[in-house]
């Protein structure tokens, strides 16, 4: 460690000692659009070949060295790449950018902000540009993201509209710790760490909700462009918390040119559910194939009675009803969800400053009845060129959400209520869900007691955030080849929630009433140091060396009240002050601050050398281990260049190589154990409570190393591209609560154990198979593996268990020599030589020991985007697939018990397996027939029954735009206007489970995948999309 | 250039250096305490009241749904009822392991106080040590007498993660060892110190009295040994028996062992069943089992309408038509039941229709261990329910039955047996009075129906009949006495097999679910799927025989 330290102080030393060689010249000029004559800021002025960049200011002027000979490529997002070569008489160089995509000299934006020619980069980076994440919009801007980035598993809590998504790249690498990249806005890191049970560690399968995540809170209409850097190489520069990736955000500054710009987004969008499960429609409720005896045999009868002959009988509501089938009585609950977005933004440039305000106003009304999000988002942006050297920049983005009736899902949520409905139940009847005349409780078809209309009605489940980011940057340029700036920058949110059962609740009759709030913030300071200069003709170096002091701060409080005085109004002076429940958290602080450098030095536009080193201090690790150090090195090749391979048909070849190692510390407070004392006692004796968990000082860094292999080439003039990555990741040092026999007097130790590894792969290919000057088509396709495996955990333990369910028939683990996530539960229990061991009345058992049955993790993601652009109409599809992988459904399971699932239909009227049972040792032959009800009965506790492969194949994207002339626009002052007719989910072209979106999910949290109880359907969605600029 | 130098090296030093200052004091949580912040008396009171009322989940999983429906004392699978009563009689993987979570995790509690206040420890002090010591020993007898083979000598230890599971009758002398300690560590102290010293009032136990605890300390030493007496291989218990009754035990004098219920404290504190009852759904609430309901009213038991309330009764019909084959089997159990329980009702038929009307006032148990294609039969009102004592709602400001941690009546119940079996010199019959008198008093009946009781009941009199009789009859005694307290109460049905209609299981499928016990009684729980990454786990099976609940335990074997 202090060696590469040394060596990387040493590299820094000479290089701002040595006396620079070559002959450079300054280059300066302006750059404009080719469509309207704007001047374009931001546009990325690279010399080829080098590290060396710069950017064009508000004006559009640049200034950057070159030597004679060397080739300037200016790009910029959703232009054309174009490229000139200094001659020894060119001191001006202005340069007109055409629209367009562009795919060989593609610049990205990597770590630290920094712009890059992609070709240079030792390490796979994904791009995205916003026009891809805000056309068919997402509530959720990542969801976006699914399909179109090979090796990212993007999974959605089912929650309804702006909920959370799990976000994977590259597989698991920590079993308790976040396995999510960090998410960076304009270099200003943006706390995703989500408020609600489906985000935390909470593993019960009764109740989650989801509300939502920092990320969720991003306006997409503001997006420029997103990279994701893949993995630890990526991301060695921006600390621990980037060991599982990066997602790098960047919005859009003030950029159409001179003067006043206008532009209006609006988009409208109709939500329905992409898949609900499939019914029977011949049997109602009872039992055994009869009619319930009474009122209370009928309410907690399932639909095992009698087939539907319309005959008047009894009903739930204590009225006789005509028996017969209710087929559409689940998907009638739903509405057409809608969401509406509309944004402003409003632009002007004058010669030495931008200004970019944007605000948005989001309506989204859900699925659910009754459920809502509302958002307002403004956003300004402000940069100002203080002195020729001197720059400011400036952000400050203000969202407000409000959200009414988020569904919690899970046997307890809202659609427990509502998928087993009885067949001949009418879903209508059920929005009579209180009859004050007969006292407060809740009228219900089921002996459970829930109504899924009173849980949306007479409940209350509301949520609020305000969250404040933003930053200031100024920037000063010593000379062309020395800059620096200093940056603060902060992401502050307000939380706030309130809920209430009301009074007649089926599991809190008395009712229930609590807010809480939740303050989180994170600021971050950082300076950076940038030096590039041609050492001589050969070798160009980039050298950067920074600090970042990072702050981060939570706070939590809550109140809960309980048993309402005078039912009907819900608030804390309403309920039993006996019963008041008070907790809130102390300011909980953690800092992290760190150094890092890092120098690229490019040789001949043919070979290019990445280091990179960073020092963390952490305030989450004791004094002893709190500074750690890591670091990485890549290096990219172009192999064409370097054998000196000329050719028509092959245009560019790539091979990359890297390493990286990254450390990755813990949440605060996890290293001093300490006694609480219980806020209310007992008999009111001061009474101090003991952890359970027992932390240890000499907690380490966990510690992620990553190598990586990519190779890329191009073809046919650029007409085929191949891009393939093979990874290997290593996870040791597992910071982690791992289970201990509770003897020790504690039930965890908090150690670092273990080890896991991540290996797999990418492939991207695409190309343009058709191009006319009218017509071109354009298609990429990537598909991604990965492949995880717990090497080891600690002595003597050989499974971390994330959940089990309820009834004990499923777990969801990491286990050691085989996955994270790996799926157990019971089977059919056979006798020894394979035959169905049966109970004495002739029924089904399961196993009492667990076995795998699959594990959560897809072996195989990716997906095929087509463009087609005719004239200015523009057609865009995206196909995405997910294969193998699998998912306990606890909701498919319930519904065959319940016999409303069309898989009940089977064995209805009765059946005598073919077994045998155990008459005191000995094994006789079943003859005793079944019912239909007690077969499904049985078998709905086997959960290898219900693990169903995730394999499928969806139409997850299709948008058809058409763009407005500038002919046509020409005579009004609309400069460009553009519609788009848009779908996301639209159908499955393929998949394995019958019930349910094998891809959803009801947390994002590591706990909790891999099993589905009662979630809600994911929405399909079909929307139109006008963007007018002025 | 120097400048540049300057300010990178003088940057990184700046952050790196003076920048950590603060980060021990940013990292340690404010809002808690270092030991040496506290007293050791504040660390009792969680210890001893989340062994006897921890928060409703394991009220709920551990004692209700497992100790007190296999005591047979209460019962689920009525009408209204969210499970048949055949749960947990069928292995359920959920509720074992919610079980044996409280139960292993407990074991963190009463270790630190044992750490806290042993020679060398932060508040040393020999005589709080000896109380950690007793309730160590009330806790291993629970948690051993529930599982069998359990991590004891090796509980505990610094540095081992995987303690081994040592056998029950190791166990059992271990406990007896600790008692022994306990109490010679406390000879003739009265109490444990002075001002913050004296545990008092945080002590929902004995109130800081020492001697108190002495003598709970003798009779469950007492309780171990008589329960250890004549199982394989054992050759303590006689010589236990003989020390404990020799020297005081819980009487007439000190009453009986209770722990108060805080009924503020709210149900994720502590927990009581009317937490269950009132704040739960409606689909939780249980019925009186027929054996107590019965076994009370045959003996004309004042305790009766203590323990239960009467059955609301009401008019119940059953149609056969379209039921099941087994409706007129199912049928005639209910009404079979109504005359175990000398009710009163009229049967009217009328067609298909079976008309029941039970007149309201009458106490009438239901059935324990029923399947679910009988459960629409069985009429929630039809049955007893608990007495308002027992389901109070908390924080109603009414008073709420206290958690019985050992009682007097125990001592000399105990003693009776020690007397009918011929050890020491005790006059059976009148401690066998005395421990009943001493069980009504827990339950406020009147000295003088209590006296009637012991007079004229066959069931208060052991003076005739053989050995095994009496042995019935005490049994029976403390597990009617052990209302509330099911974990003893199914211990006893294992260690004696009484009351024998409990401890001989069912047999009918039509009517009771057979579950994974194929009928049998429970004789222990399953371990939790925690305990299997412990190695030593698969040594403890191999040891005790198949983890299974019909896997009879040491001290219930012969």
């Amino acid at each position: 460690m202090k060696k590469i330290k040394i060596l990387l102080f040493t590299v820094f030393s000479l290089l701002l000692c040595t006396n620079m060689v070559g002959q450079e010249k300054s280059i300066s000029g302006t750059v404009t659009s080719k469509t309207d004559g704007a001047v374009l800021p931001g546009v990325s002025v690279v010399v080829k070949n080098s590290a060396r960049g710069t950017e064009t200011d508000f004006d559009g002027k640049y200034s950057i060295k070159a030597s004679v000979g060397d080739v300037l490529t200016f790009s910029f997002v959703g232009m054309k790449s174009s490229s000139v070569t200094i001659t020894s008489n060119s001191s001006t160089v202005n340069v007109a950018l055409e629209d367009g995509d562009n795919i060989l000299d593609e610049v990205v934006v990597t770590a630290l902000g920094i712009s890059r020619e992609k070709k240079s980069l030792g390490y796979s980076v994904a791009n995205l540009k916003g026009e891809a994440v805000s056309l068919a919009k997402e509530s959720n801007v990542v969801n976006s993201l699914a399909g179109k980035v090979a090796g990212v598993v993007i999974t959605q809590s089912a929650s309804g509209p702006a909920g959370g998504t799990r976000v994977v790249i590259r597989g698991n690498n920590s079993i308790t710790g976040n396995n999510q990249p960090l998410y960076v806005v304009d270099g200003v890191p943006v706390d995703n760490s989500g408020i609600g049970s489906a985000n935390g560690s909470n593993t019960s399968e009764y109740s989650r909700s989801d509300l939502g995540t920092g990320i969720s809170d991003i306006n997409s209409d503001d997006i420029e462009s997103i990279s994701i850097l893949k993995g630890p190489n990526a991301a060695a520069l921006y600390g621990s918390r980037a060991s599982n990736g990066v997602v790098l955000i960047t919005t859009k500054k003030g950029n159409t040119g001179r003067g006043l710009g206008i532009s209006l987004s609006s988009n409208v969008s109709m939500q329905s559910p992409l898949l609900l499960p499939k019914y029977q429609n011949q049997y109602g409720r009872g039992v055994d194939g009869a009619f319930a005896a009474d009122l209370s045999q009928l309410k907690s009868a399932g639909s095992w009675g009698p087939k539907f002959d319309g005959s008047q009988q009894l009903y739930y509501t204590g009225e006789n009803r005509a028996y017969s089938a209710q087929p559409n009585n689940v998907k009638n609950f739903f509405r057409t969800g809608s969401s509406v977005v509309n944004t402003i933004a409003i632009s002007k440039s004058t010669e030495n400053s931008s200004l970019r305000f944007s605000y948005s106003n989001s309506k989204m009304e859900g699925m659910l009845p009754n459920s809502s999000v509302k958002r307002n988002n403004f956003n300004v942006r402000a940069s100002s060129k203080i002195t020729d050297k001197f720059t400011l920049d400036t952000k400050v983005t203000y969202f407000l959400q409000g959200a009414k009736n988020r569904a919690s899902q899970g046997t307890e949520g809202v659609m427990a209520y509502l998928y087993g409905l009885g067949r001949n139940v009418d879903v209508n009847d059920l929005k009579n869900y209180q009859d004050l005349t007969q006292g407060y409780g809740v009228i219900s078809s089921t002996a459970s007691g829930g109504n899924p209309y009173w849980i949306l009605n007479q409940d209350k489940n509301e949520d609020f955030r305000k969250r404040l980011t933003g930053f200031a940057k100024a920037q000063y340029d010593f000379n062309d080849n020395f800059k620096a700036f200093v940056r603060v920058g902060t992401d502050v949110v307000d939380h706030q929630t309130e809920n209430v059962t009301a009074t007649g609740h089926h599991f809190t009759p008395e009712g229930a009433v609590g807010y809480s709030t939740f303050d989180t913030s994170e600021t971050n300071y950082d300076f950076l140091l940038m030096y590039n200069k041609n050492i001589n003709d050969d070798f160009n170096l980039t050298a950067n060396f920074g600090g970042n002091a990072l702050h981060s701060t939570s706070k939590y409080s809550s109140i809960r009240g309980f048993d309402f005085k005078i039912p009907g109004k819900h608030f804390i002076a309403n309920t039993d002050p006996e019963k008041l429940r008070v907790s809130q958290s102390e300011l909980v602080e953690k800092k992290v601050n760190s150094v890092y450098g890092s120098a690229s030095l490019a040789y001949k536009g043919m070979a290019y050398l990445d280091i990179t080193g960073r020092n963390d201090w952490s305030s989450a690790l004791a004094a002893k281990n709190r500074s750690y150090f890591y670091k990485s090195a890549s290096l990219s090749l172009l192999l064409n260049k370097v054998f000196n391979i000329e050719s028509e048909k092959i245009n560019f070849t790539k091979l990359r190589l890297s390493y990286a190692n990254v450390g990755n510390d813990t949440g605060p407070h996890q290293i001093v154990n300490l006694f609480n004392v219980a806020s209310n006692g007992y008999l009111g004796n001061v009474t101090v409570s003991s952890p359970n968990v027992k932390f240890s000082e000499s907690l380490r860094p966990e510690d992620v190393t990553s190598t990586e292999v990519g190779f890329e080439i191009k073809a046919f003039q650029n007409r085929l591209f191949a891009d393939f990555t093979y990874y290997s990741i290593n996870s040791k040092d597992l910071i982690f609560n791992v289970p201990v026999d509770p003897a020790t007097g504690f039930t965890h130790f908090r150690d670092n154990v273990g080890e896991i590894t991540n290996k797999g792969f990418e492939l991207m290919i695409g190309g343009t198979p058709i191009k006319t000057d009218d017509f071109d088509w354009s298609i990429s396709a990537n598909i991604a593996g990965n492949k995880n495996k717990l090497v080891s955990l600690i002595e003597g333990q050989d499974f971390f268990q994330f959940t089990s369910n309820n009834s004990g028939t499923i777990d969801v683990r990491a286990q050691v020599g085989e996955g994270f996530g790996d799926i157990y539960g019971t089977d059919w229990k056979r006798t020894d030589n394979g035959q169905l061991l049966l109970t004495a009345s002739g029924r089904p058992q399961a196993t009492s020991e667990r076995v795998k049955l699959g594990n959560y993790q897809p072996d195989f993601t990716g997906g095929i985007s087509n463009t087609l652009n005719y004239k200015n109409l523009s057609l865009n599809f995206l196909v995405d697939f997910r294969i193998g992988g699998q998912v306990y459904s606890g909701t498919d399971s319930a519904l065959d018990a319940g016999g409303v699932s069309t898989r009940s239909l089977e064995h209805r009227d009765g059946i005598t397996l073919d077994g045998v049972w155990d008459d005191n040792g000995t094994l006789t032959p079943n003859t005793t027939s079944i019912t239909g009800q007690q077969y499904w009965g049985a078998v709905s506790g086997i959960a290898s029954e219900y693990v169903f492969d995730q394999t499928n194949v969806r139409l997850r994207e299709v948008s058809l735009s058409y763009k407005f002339s500038s002919k046509t626009l020409s005579k009004t002052f609309i400069k460009n206007a553009s519609l788009s007719l848009t779908g996301r989910n639209l159908f499955f072209i393929y998949k394995k489970s019958e019930n349910f979106d094998p891809e959803s999910s009801y947390s994002t949290s590591n706990f909790a995948q891999g099993v589905l109880y009662y979630n809600l359907p994911t929405s399909s969605s079909i929307g139109l999309n006008l963007n007018v600029k002025f | 250039m120097k400048t540049i130098k300057t300010i990178i090296y003088s940057a990184s030093l700046f952050l790196a250096i003076s920048c950590t200052g603060d980060f021990d004091e940013i990292n340690t949580k404010q809002q808690g305490f270092e030991s040496g912040e506290l007293s050791a008396k504040f660390f009792i009171t969680e210890t001893q009241f989340n062994l006897y009322a921890p928060s409703r989940y394991a009220y709920w999983r551990a004692h209700l749904i497992h100790s007190d429906r296999f005591a047979g004392h209460v019962t689920f699978g009525h009408d209204k009822s969210w499970w048949n009563d055949g749960l947990s009689y069928s292995f359920n993987g959920g509720y074992t392991d919610a079980a044996w979570g409280w139960y292993s995790g407990y074991f963190g509690n009463v270790k630190k106080f044992l750490d806290l206040t042993k020679t060398g420890g932060e508040f040393d002090n020999q005589n709080m040590y000896a109380t950690g010591l007793i309730i160590k020993s009330l806790y291993y007898q629970m948690y051993t007498d529930t599982f069998g083979m359990i991590p004891f000598s090796e509980a505990g230890v610094a540095g081992n993660l995987t303690p081994k599971y040592d056998d029950q009758k190791d166990i059992y002398i271990g406990i007896i060892a600790d008692l022994d300690e306990a109490m010679a560590l406390i000879g003739s102290d009265t109490k444990t110190g002075d001002g913050v010293n004296d545990l008092s009032d945080n002590d929902l136990y004995c109130g800081g009295d020492l001697q108190k605890w002495k003598k709970l300390a003798n009779t469950l030493k007492l309780r171990i040994a008589m329960r250890a007496l004549g199982a394989t291989g054992e050759s303590f218990a006689t010589a236990a028996i003989n020390e404990a009754i020799a020297s005081p035990l819980l009487d007439n004098g000190t009453g009986s062992v209770t722990m108060e219920k805080d009924v503020k404290i709210g149900q994720w504190g502590s927990a009581a069943y009317g937490d269950v009852w009132t704040s739960f759904g409606a689909g939780s609430d249980w019925t009186m089992g027929a054996t107590l309901i019965n076994t009370l009213q045959n003996s004309s038991d004042p305790r009766l309408a203590s323990y239960a309330s009467p059955a609301p009764g009401g008019e119940f019909t059953f149609d056969s038509d379209g039921a099941t084959a087994d409706y007129q089997e199912q049928l005639d159990f209910i009404i079979a039941n109504l005359d175990n329980a000398n009710a009163v009702y009229t049967k009217t038929i009328s067609g298909t229709v079976t008309t029941v009307t039970v007149p309201a006032n009458q106490y009438i148990g239901q059935p324990t261990r029923l399947n679910g294609l009988i459960k629409p039969m069985v009429k929630y009102d039809m049955f007893s329910k608990p007495s308002d004592l027992v389901i109070q709602a908390t924080g109603k400001g009414a008073p709420v039955y206290s958690e019985i941690i050992l009682t007097s009546a125990e001592a000399y119940f105990l003693q009776a047996e020690a007397a009918v079996r011929g050890m020491g010199s005790g006059n059976a019959q009148s401690l066998f009075e005395s421990g009943i008198k001493e069980a009504m008093k827990l339950w406020d009946v009147s000295s003088g129906d209590a006296d009637t009781y012991v007079a004229s009941q066959a069931a208060a009199n052991i003076t005739t009949g053989t050995l095994e009789e009496k042995l019935e009859k005490i049994a029976t005694q403390r597990w009617l006495a052990s209302y509330t307290d099911g974990f003893e109460a199914w211990a006893v049905v294992r260690d004696y097999g009484y009351p024998s209609e409990l401890a001989a299981g069912v047999s009918n499928p039509k009517i009771f679910e057979l579950g994974t016990l194929n009928g049998n009684y429970p004789q222990r729980m399953r371990y939790g799927s925690g305990a299997q990454s412990n190695p030593n786990y698969a040594q403890a099976v191999s040891a005790q025989g198949a983890d299974v609940q019909g896997t009879k335990l040491w001290y219930a074997k012969n």
